[in-house]
């Protein structure tokens, strides 16, 4: 994807978007954000900021109290039936507790994101073999998913958000139970995403994630917009890969 | 095609999940449609026989005295003045008394010392057919009572009644137990339904996420509940069969059965019955899906 065509359509417009819990717990206030197509978006702040909340918000699991999200041009929280169905294929999200079927294969996991929108069997098959051998569980084909280790549940649930090619991929706390290696297959997968044109949100506690990336950071506090910035793009040759499309966007380090 | 695929796959691993209320669900329904067809069955043969009953049903009107020919004639216009008849005939003492020697058959000899007029003569009045009702029939006994000379009107008044009321009372039996089944076919599959989608609320929840659409996650259920009609119907129906085959293979020559012959339903009913439970066990599944589905 061409650094013009992304940046001239903003895949994600959040604008002065509130949530709250009830009785009286307010998660965010007051976020405003675009994140451009094809952009590397990372969400951080300390537990509890809101960062699992906002992605709940852009997959259309939440309703915003107040304020307006876009996701591809669509008010996503006025869409509903076959439509929102539709949308949600083209959103794949990685859950902070995986929400994996643990009573089901690896493979039947990974699948279900593809079955639903009807894919052939055997492209599915192969799009699994394929996925979980860039993140080195070919044996675990087979096995339920119950009995993997954290690491590997986290995997496969990243696998599933991203089986299905969508055009949006939000990841919670990807890496959280991940050696570096993993790590980097993980974030080796995303970038091959992102490279054939996904957006992707990256919410982490990680800083080695993204310290040296080069892409956009948005930092939580309470709930409120505390910093957005963009990484200084030193060090991590994975993300170097990935710094063609990042420059010279929108002034980096101002607060939209 | 991958949607079908994809439906049968999802709607086995139901089956498998759940199978033991499946079963049990499968088990409730054949009994009701066992209970509805056993006393329908009934019903129906009951009918047919009532309407070959009928067809022998003539009203016996007795004379004080024999009429004469214009007599005769005055007493037919007036009779089918009150309505048209199939038939009308006069019966002499004498012939009542031959028609009575046959009927003792061997035992004739006890009428040689009776006089051949001591039987009235009468008039056999046989109704049209469209006369069944029983109010009708006991209106046209009534006119015929009036009619001149007229001692007594009979036609089995007692039995007719009794038939009649019987007919009544198994076709409420009929309609009871059709509710019967109306209403455990319906509920027992919306709650078995409800349960394994209680059971399966996580993926099902997880299946929302992903996008898939209400007919993916809803048409496996559907065709369970067509599944649990189709199947509780034909248990149903083939129990009542192989109990239909008993009672006629133990019964028949024995007393009441030989009255009329016992069939069993036409493949026309068959089709409805097993179609109805199928229409009322889907709608039981839907009417749980759609409570889900809008959470
Ligand atoms: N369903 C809920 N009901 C009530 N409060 C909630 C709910 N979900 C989240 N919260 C609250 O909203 C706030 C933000 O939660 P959120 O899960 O977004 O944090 P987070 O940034 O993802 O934290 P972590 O890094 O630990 O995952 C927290 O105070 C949390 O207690
Ligand atoms: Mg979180």
């Amino acid at each position: 994807m061409t650094e013009a065509a992304a940046f001239q359509t903003a895949m994600i417009e959040i604008i002065k978007v509130g949530k709250s819990y009830p009785p009286n717990v307010t998660a965010l206030t007051d976020i405003s954000v675009s994140i451009a197509s094809g952009e590397i978006f990372f969400l951080i702040g300390r537990s509890g900021a809101g960062k699992t909340t906002l992605l709940k918000l852009l997959c259309n699991m939440e309703k915003p109290t107040n304020g307006l999200i876009e996701v591809a041009g669509m008010n996503i929280h006025q869409v509903t039936g076959n439509k929102l169905a539709k949308l949600r294929q083209r959103v794949g999200m990685a859950y902070q507790d995986f929400r994996l079927l643990t009573d089901r294969t690896v493979a039947e996991n990974i699948a279900i994101s593809m079955e639903v929108s009807y894919k052939k069997p055997q492209i599915i098959h192969n799009r699994v073999r394929n996925l979980l051998a860039q993140l080195q569980l070919e044996d675990k084909h087979d096995i339920l998913t119950g009995d993997l280790s954290r690491g590997e549940q986290q995997r496969v649930a990243i696998a599933r958000a991203v089986a299905n090619s969508p055009a949006l991929i939000l990841v919670d706390e990807p890496t959280g139970n991940l050696d570096a290696t993993s790590t980097e297959q993980v974030m080796e997968l995303l970038i091959r995403c992102r490279n054939s044109g996904a957006t992707i949100v990256i919410a982490t506690h990680d800083e080695a994630l993204y310290r040296h990336s080069t892409h956009r950071i948005m930092k939580l506090h309470n709930g409120r917009l505390d910093s957005l910035t963009r990484g200084d793009g030193q060090g991590r040759p994975n993300t170097a890969e990935a710094t063609d499309d990042t420059e010279a966007t929108d002034g980096s380090d101002d607060e939209i | 095609m991958n949607f079908w695929f994809s439906i049968f796959r999802q709607t086995g691993r139901n089956l498998r999940q759940t199978w033991t209320t499946q079963f049990m669900t499968c088990l409730t329904v054949s009994l009701s449609v066992l209970i509805f067809s056993f006393f329908y069955l009934i019903y129906l043969n009951i009918l047919s026989a009532g309407d070959k009953v009928t067809d022998d049903l003539r009203l016996v009107v007795y004379l004080d005295e024999e009429p004469g020919p214009e007599m005769q004639e005055q007493l037919r216009l007036k009779i089918s003045q009150f309505d048209q008849v199939q038939e009308i005939k006069f019966i002499s003492r004498e012939e009542a008394y031959s028609r009575f020697a046959e009927q003792l058959g061997d035992n004739h000899d006890v009428l040689t010392d009776m006089p051949t007029d001591f039987l009235p003569a009468s008039i056999e009045v046989i109704p049209l057919k469209t006369l069944r009702s029983l109010s009708q029939i006991k209106l046209f006994s009534e006119y015929l009572a009036t009619l001149p000379g007229s001692q007594k009107v009979q036609y089995g008044q007692n039995w007719v009644e009794r038939f009649y009321y019987f007919t009544q009372l198994l076709s409420i039996v009929v309609l009871l137990s059709g509710v019967l089944l109306i209403l455990t076919a319906t509920f027992m599959v919306a709650s078995t339904i409800r349960l394994t989608i209680f059971a399966r609320q996580e993926e099902l929840e997880l299946l929302k996420l992903v996008g898939a659409t209400n007919n993916y996650i809803r048409t496996p259920f559907l065709l369970e509940g067509i599944l649990q009609g189709l199947i509780g119907s034909l248990l149903g129906l083939t129990s009542l069969y192989i109990l239909f085959q008993w009672i006629t293979r133990h019964f028949s020559g024995a007393g009441f059965l030989d009255l009329f012959t016992f069939t069993f339903f036409p493949p026309g009913i068959i089709a409805t019955i097993i179609l109805s439970s199928i229409v009322l066990c889907t709608a039981g599944s839907y009417t749980s899906m759609q409570k889900f589905l809008r959470i």
